[in-house]
Parts: structure tokens; C-alpha cells; sequence
């Protein structure tokens, strides 16, 4: 694993803030805190641990429903426990649909906020990892040639090498050698293996068009 | 032929007579009639003749003076046979007349039926001047224009007849050789007969009145039947130029006929309303009906009703408001016409109209309504935020605390000065509650005495609009012999506001039935001033007690507070609130307040 894990705390009133910093640090977690949704935009964040935001609903400025909206529309995916004041139905639905990880009425139990922070911290992760692998995935890709990664096209489509190589007019053999080293790049170990990967960076871009 | 201008005729015809034209004497041998030789009497030939003329007059009436003549001719045994009647048309008997013509002739005169004579200078003028039976002799001598009427009259036998006392003309027989003399007793048959021509006079003149008066009718009808086209053109004219909305409908529900511009409003189509599927009471939304009813009621009284404004529901189930106006056709059917007017785009309007009021007074700040509309909600929301937020603190602290504790990891200067966090969130906590109960406590001291009418009559301006908005219809049953009440006016307007909207958002999903809000105010049966606001909404259930107790809530964006501090209120006046189910539906809000001076 690398950095640690943050939770990012917005919440207008400082007692609450702190006292939820002082809860988090109990089980060994980092909190920053913010008093505004404005004050967590402005900071610039090093993206490379894996967080999460505890919000209350009821911000002075920007509510926490549009800074969810505002979070969205800059493509920042960070998972988001909400508090509020009071049990609020149709805004615990929308906030829910929107993609909200946990919605707890204050005063909570401290363990109910610990484990949707776990939830959170753990779906932040997850998505890390994907993106990471599919980075990945695409570096070792683009470092194929172009004849390797035509012919890796072939192989995922389920042709046969003799296909491939009356596709491409060259002989079966030159086939078998630039599979195999295409293989070899692309830390493949079996043609499985391969197709799993070619899958992973093409179904976002598929399922989008 | 004109009255004035027949009359002319007659003179000239006077002033024409040729010097020396026998005198009347000359031509006349009455009494001769009674020293000739008469005839026997031949009784059961008069009698066969008097039977066939009753007969004729029963059955054939319109040519009864035809009969007639012949009659004559036939029992006298006479040459030429006939009747001459007073007219002033020369076509049809009239007995202010100024001549006579010759409705029927037999015998050898039968080619002059139709002509006739003066009234002044005449043979049958004589007869009716001197009002007795004349025997004419030759009597063209006199009269020159019967000169060229052939054959001549050797002796003219006249008789006058009478109706109601009035000669209206003669019946005569003629002789145009001296074969044969008329004596005593054509004398007394003609009588007998001229009793008789009276008698067919008079059926003819009723038989031709009749005629004029059927004719007449026939006329008439003609008009209002030509008339009834030009309207029925007009009529279809309004109903296809599809200005206004047209249907022809019945008391029992049924659409039978409309035109484009109908259809159009509530989008059927001419195939639902010849299938009969598109009935006005179904086309009428439920919170409509009492309307509608009303309506009827008018029509049954007057046969119309005046227009009135309401909703028809649209095929897709969407609203169309309009302005309807009708009548019951004639004759007492249950069947009648109305006029629809489409107002989407003047209500359209005037919504516009009244948002952009309703923006103006809201930016001016100049009506408290939206404020007050909105405190009670806000005011319960930072409670419940105000309350939590050193709550949620406090709790927070201590977990984490009792973590540590767990951990053997608590320090003491971590526990100082977590202990000193929760001791401060307390404290704000309890300051939060002191303050919610100085504003509940605190106002009192504004009390004043009150008129309690004009205090709902205030709130209900206030929430005019909201009523408007979602169609809710408003009655105020406010009793006049109130006591005042020493109350907080601002107080009273806020439980009054609380309850009323409360009403108000219990009839917003009611769409079946009429939407209605019923303000009272009235002396209770113990002598207590009393306030109710009743709805139509969704009701209580099983949660009547429930309704009172804070933060509790059917609604899903209510805090569970308004009723809780209404009811607050209310007591802190000394006073009762409770709720009740209203019949059938909805719920009764009621409150008490003590009079003026009456306790405390």
C-alpha cells in the first residue's frame, strides 16, 4: 500500500469537526477539516491516497447536495458520507441516488460513522486499483508496435494464426513470434489472460459509445 | 280592386243612366203576383227539395249556392235561377259591400255567373231598399247595362235574405218568355227559400273563413319555418366557425353532439362522442362536481345557468380551464346547449401576472406573508440543526474517549481537554433550549385584546394565493357574536398560519373529490370561544395523538414541529388545541381561547 488513507471533514461548526477528528484519529485514521465546501475546493490535494469526504448537508454557501453536483461536474470521484440535522427522506434519496455512500442523521453512533467511513475508504480504494491497473494495462499496450498490437486485435477477436497471417500477408510464423512477444509485453500468461485485459480498457470506452 | 276605386265605378255608372230610363214603377208588377191564378201547392215536392238542400249544406257546403239555384229552378219551373250577394271584390260576399255579383246562375243565365250589379242602382238594390219580395218586369227598360244581358227578362221574381238582420243579398228566378207567369205561390216557396239561402249563407261564410283563417296558419308556419332555416343556418354557422366551444349535452351526463372547437379543448375526437363514451360528468374533475350540481340546480329552476368558470380534464388526464355557460332547450326536455370557453391562455396570464406580484412583493419585502409562511419551517429547522450540532460534538468525544479508554490509550491531557469540549457543547446545547423557550415565554407579554374573525380573516389574505394555487375552496363560518380575546396577535396568526397550511398540504394529493377548507369560529356548548379549521386531506388515521408530539411528521419535507408549538401557543393562552377526524374525510383542528377578562 502506499500513502495513507484521509478523511476529508466539511462541516460548519468546529466542535463538531474536531470532535469527528478526534473519533477518526481512535482507529488510526487521518481527517483534514474544512468549514466550508469553498475551503476543501481551493486546497489543492495530491491525489494519491485513497480518501473520502464526511459532509453535512446544511452548509453556509454551497449545501452539500450542490457541492456533490459541483463534485460531479469537475469529474471528481470521491466517495461521500453525509450528516444532517435532521431525518430528511427526499434529500437522503437524492443524495443516495447521486451516489452517496452512507447518510447518517446526527448525533450518530460512532460506529455507524466508522463503518461507512471504512465503506467509503474501501470503494476509493477499489477504483484506485482499477484505474491503476488499466493505466497500466494501456502503458504496456502502447508499448507495443503497431504490427503487435494489430495482430493482438486479431488474436482477442478470436482468429487463428493462420488467419491472421493471410490477413496481414505474411507468413504463420512471423505470426506466432510477434504473438508471442506481444504476449510477453503485455505480462499476459495465458490468451485469457489477454483478452481479460483488452476487455478492461475497452468496456468504459465500449458501454460510453 | 281597392274600395275607393269601386265606389268611383258605381258613381259613373249612376251618373250614366240615359235620360229617360223607365221608372222604377214602370217596372215593376208585385201585386199582379197575388191575382193571378195560382198553382196548388205541391208540398211533397218542396219537402224532397228542402231535404236535398239540408243535405247538400251538411255535405258539400262549398257549393251550396249552386244548389240552391237549381233548387229554385226546379220547384219554380223558371227559365234562369240565382243569387246575387253584396261584395266588395266581386268575389266573395261581403256585407258592407257596394255591389252584388252572381256566385251561381242556372239555367239559361248560367254563361253570366260571376257578373253582377250596382248596389244603388239595381234591381236587387230595390229589393233591399224596399225590404220585401219584387216582380220585375223587363226591367233592362230601367237599367240599361242589363240591355246586353240576353236572353231578356220577361219577369224577374227577387227575394231578400238576412243575416243577423242584415240583407246581404237576393235569390231570384227568372222568365225570359211568357209561357209561364211566377203567382202566390212562387211567391211563397222563394220566401221559404230565401229563409234557406240565409242559412247557407252563413255556413259558406264560415266554411270560407275557415279557408282564410287555415290559410292563414299555413302562412304563418311557412314564416316560422323559413325563418327557423335562416336561424338553423345561422346557428350551424357558430357552431362550425369553431369560435367558441359548442355541446349539446343531457341532465343525465351524456355529450350528444359538440363541435371541433370542444373536441379540440379536451382533445376527443367526433368517433368518442357518437360512441357515447365522452360524458360531461366524467369529463368533470371530482373537486368540480359541487359546481356542476349547482349549475343543474339553476338550469332546473330557470333553464339556464349563468357562465361559470371550472376545469374539464383533457383525454391525457391534463387540466383544461374554462368558462361554461348554457340553456335546457325549449319544451321541458332534459336536453340543452352550452357554450365553452377555452382560458389556459388567461389563466396563463394572470399566473404570470401573479408571479411576477408575487416576485415583487417578495423582493420588495413589503408583505410579511412569504417571511411568515416560512418562519415556523425555519424556525424548527435550526432547532433541530442548533441542538444537534453540540450533540453530535459531544457524542463524537466521548465515543472516541470510551475507544481510547478500551485501548488503555487515554491520556490525562487528551481527557482534560476533551472533557472541557463536552462541558462547552452542553452548555451551547442547553443555551440552544433556553432560547427556543424565552421565544415561546417571551411573547406573551404582547398580548392585546383581539377581535379572533378579523385575526383569521387576516391570515386567510395571507394565504390567498396558496389556496388559489392548488385550487382549494375556502368558506368562513365566523359567528358575529364573539367575545374578544386577550391574546399575542402575531402568536394567534402564527397557530392560525400553522394550521391552515398544515389543511392546505393534506389536500394537495386529493384529487378525487372537492378540495375544501372551512374556517369556524363559533361559542362552543360550554360557552367557550372556539376555532376550527377543517380540510378535505388525507386525515388523520390512527395518528391523532401522534399529531402533537414533536418532531413527529406524515409530510416529507416537515420537521414535526408546527403542531407541537401551535399547541404551545394555544396553552400559553390558556387555551385548548386537539384534532379530530372530519366527515368523511380529513382532518378538524379546534382550539380554544378564553374570553376577554373572563379568567386570569
Amino acid at each position: 500500500m502506499t500513502a495513507a488513507p484521509v478523511v476529508f471533514v466539511v462541516d460548519d461548526d468546529a466542535s463538531v469537526r474536531s470532535s469527528l477528528k478526534f473519533l477518526l484519529s481512535t482507529v488510526g485514521l487521518q481527517a483534514e477539516t474544512f468549514d466550508s465546501a469553498d475551503g476543501f475546493l481551493h486546497k489543492k490535494h495530491p491525489d494519491v491516497a485513497p480518501s473520502c469526504l464526511v459532509l453535512d448537508v446544511r452548509l453556509p454557501g454551497l449545501s452539500g447536495l450542490d457541492f456533490q453536483r459541483e463534485l460531479a461536474t469537475r469529474n471528481i470521484c470521491i466517495p461521500i458520507v453525509f450528516l444532517t440535522g435532521h431525518g430528511d427522506i427526499p434529500m437522503s434519496v437524492r443524495a443516495m441516488k447521486a451516489g452517496a455512500v452512507e447518510f447518517l442523521t446526527k448525533p450518530f453512533r460512532d460506529q455507524d460513522l466508522l463503518d461507512a467511513v471504512r465503506v467509503a475508504l474501501d470503494q476509493d480504494r477499489a477504483r484506485r486499483e482499477r484505474e491503476k491497473e488499466i493505466t497500466d494495462i494501456r502503458g504496456r499496450f502502447d508499448s507495443l508496435t503497431s504490427r503487435e498490437q494489430e495482430v493482438v486485435s486479431m488474436v482477442v477477436a478470436g482468429m487463428l494464426n493462420k488467419q491472421i497471417a493471410a490477413e496481414l500477408g505474411t507468413a504463420e510464423s512471423t505470426v506466432k513470434v510477434q504473438r508471442s512477444r506481444a504476449m510477453e509485453k503485455m505480462q499476459a500468461e495465458s490468451l485469457a489472460d489477454l483478452i481479460k485485459m483488452i476487455q478492461k480498457v475497452q468496456s468504459p470506452s465500449q458501454k460510453a459509445s | 280592386m281597392t274600395e275607393s276605386s269601386a265606389l268611383q265605378n258605381e258613381v259613373s255608372l249612376e251618373t250614366s243612366i240615359p235620360e229617360g230610363g223607365a221608372s222604377l214603377e214602370s217596372i215593376l208588377c208585385t201585386e199582379e203576383l197575388h191575382r193571378r191564378p195560382s198553382r196548388p201547392p205541391d208540398y211533397e215536392k218542396e219537402n224532397r227539395a228542402l231535404v236535398k238542400l239540408v243535405s247538400a249544406l251538411a255535405d258539400s257546403p262549398s257549393t251550396i249556392f249552386h244548389t240552391l239555384a237549381d233548387t229554385i229552378q226546379d220547384i219554380t219551373q223558371c227559365d234562369s235561377a240565382g243569387l246575387s250577394l253584396l261584395t266588395r271584390d266581386g268575389k266573395t260576399p261581403h256585407v258592407e259591400g257596394q255591389r252584388f255579383y252572381w256566385p251561381a246562375i242556372c239555367g239559361m243565365w248560367g254563361p253570366h255567373v260571376g257578373g253582377g250589379t250596382p248596389r244603388n242602382f239595381g234591381p236587387c238594390g230595390d229589393v233591399l231598399d224596399q225590404n220585401r219580395t219584387l216582380l220585375f218586369t223587363h226591367f233592362e227598360r230601367r237599367y240599361p247595362y242589363l240591355m246586353p244581358v240576353s236572353p231578356a227578362a220577361e219577369e224577374c221574381l227577387l227575394v231578400p235574405f238576412y243575416v243577423d238582420g242584415k240583407a246581404v243579398g237576393t235569390i231570384w228566378g227568372i222568365m225570359h218568355s211568357s209561357r209561364r207567369k211566377f203567382d202566390a205561390e212562387d211567391d211563397r216557396i222563394m220566401a221559404s227559400l230565401g229563409k234557406f239561402a240565409s242559412s247557407a249563407y252563413q255556413a259558406w261564410t264560415h266554411i270560407e273563413d275557415l279557408k282564410i283563417q287555415v290559410a292563414e296558419r299555413e302562412k304563418a308556419e311557412a314564416e316560422v319555418r323559413e325563418l327557423a332555416k335562416g336561424l338553423e343556418a345561422k346557428i350551424r354557422r357558430l357552431v362550425e366557425a369553431n369560435v367558441v366551444g359548442i355541446v349539446m349535452w343531457n341532465l343525465e351526463g351524456a355529450i350528444t353532439g359538440a363541435n371541433e372547437a370542444f373536441l379540440h379543448m379536451v382533445q376527443y375526437d367526433q368517433d368518442d362522442i357518437a360512441s357515447g363514451r365522452v360524458r360531461w360528468k366524467d369529463l368533470t374533475p371530482a373537486e368540480w362536481r359541487n359546481r356542476d350540481e349547482q349549475a343543474i340546480a339553476e338550469i332546473k329552476g330557470s333553464s339556464i345557468f349563468r357562465p361559470f368558470e371550472k376545469e374539464y380534464l383533457r383525454k391525457d388526464g391534463t387540466r383544461v380551464p374554462v368558462l361554461l355557460g348554457g340553456a335546457l332547450f325549449e319544451g321541458g326536455g332534459n336536453e340543452g346547449v352550452a357554450f365553452v370557453l377555452d382560458l389556459s391562455e388567461q389563466k396563463r396570464a394572470q399566473e404570470k401576472l401573479r408571479d411576477a406580484q408575487q416576485s415583487l412583493y417578495a423582493t420588495q419585502g413589503e408583505l410579511a406573508q412569504i417571511s411568515r409562511l416560512t418562519t415556523m419551517g425555519e424556525l424548527t429547522a435550526s432547532i433541530a440543526h442548533e441542538v444537534n450540532q453540540p450533540l453530535t460534538a459531544i457524542t463524537n468525544n466521548g465515543s472516541a474517549c470510551l475507544r481510547l479508554l478500551a485501548n488503555q490509550n487515554l491520556g490525562p491531557e487528551v481527557l482534560r481537554r476533551t472533557l472541557e469540549e463536552i462541558v462547552a457543547d452542553g452548555n451551547r446545547a442547553s443555551a440552544v433550549i433556553a432560547r427556543i423557550r424565552g421565544f415561546i415565554k417571551k411573547a406573551p407579554s404582547e398580548k392585546s385584546e383581539l377581535d379572533v374573525n378579523e385575526v383569521i380573516q387576516e391570515v386567510l389574505a395571507l394565504v390567498g394565493p396558496e389556496l388559489q394555487k392548488n385550487r382549494i375552496a375556502v368558506k368562513c363560518e365566523l359567528s358575529t357574536s364573539l367575545p374578544l380575546v386577550f391574546a399575542d396577535r402575531v402568536q394567534l396568526q402564527q397557530v392560525l398560519l400553522n394550521l391552515i397550511v398544515n389543511g392546505i398540504e393534506a389536500m394537495t394529493a386529493v384529487t378525487d373529490r372537492a378540495r375544501a377548507l372551512v374556517v369556524q369560529s363559533k361559542i362552543d356548548e360550554s360557552g367557550v370561544l372556539m376555532v376550527a379549521v377543517c380540510d378535505t386531506g388525507t386525515g388523520l388515521s390512527l395518528e391523532a395523538d401522534r399529531v402533537f408530539t414533536p418532531f413527529f411528521t406524515t409530510k416529507a419535507n416537515g420537521m414535526g414541529m408546527g403542531l407541537p408549538i401551535s399547541r404551545s401557543l394555544v396553552e400559553g393562552h390558556g387555551g385548548r388545541l386537539w384534532a379530530t377526524s372530519n366527515s368523511p374525510y380529513g382532518a378538524v383542528f379546534s382550539f380554544t381561547l378564553p374570553a376577554a377578562g373572563s379568567s386570569s
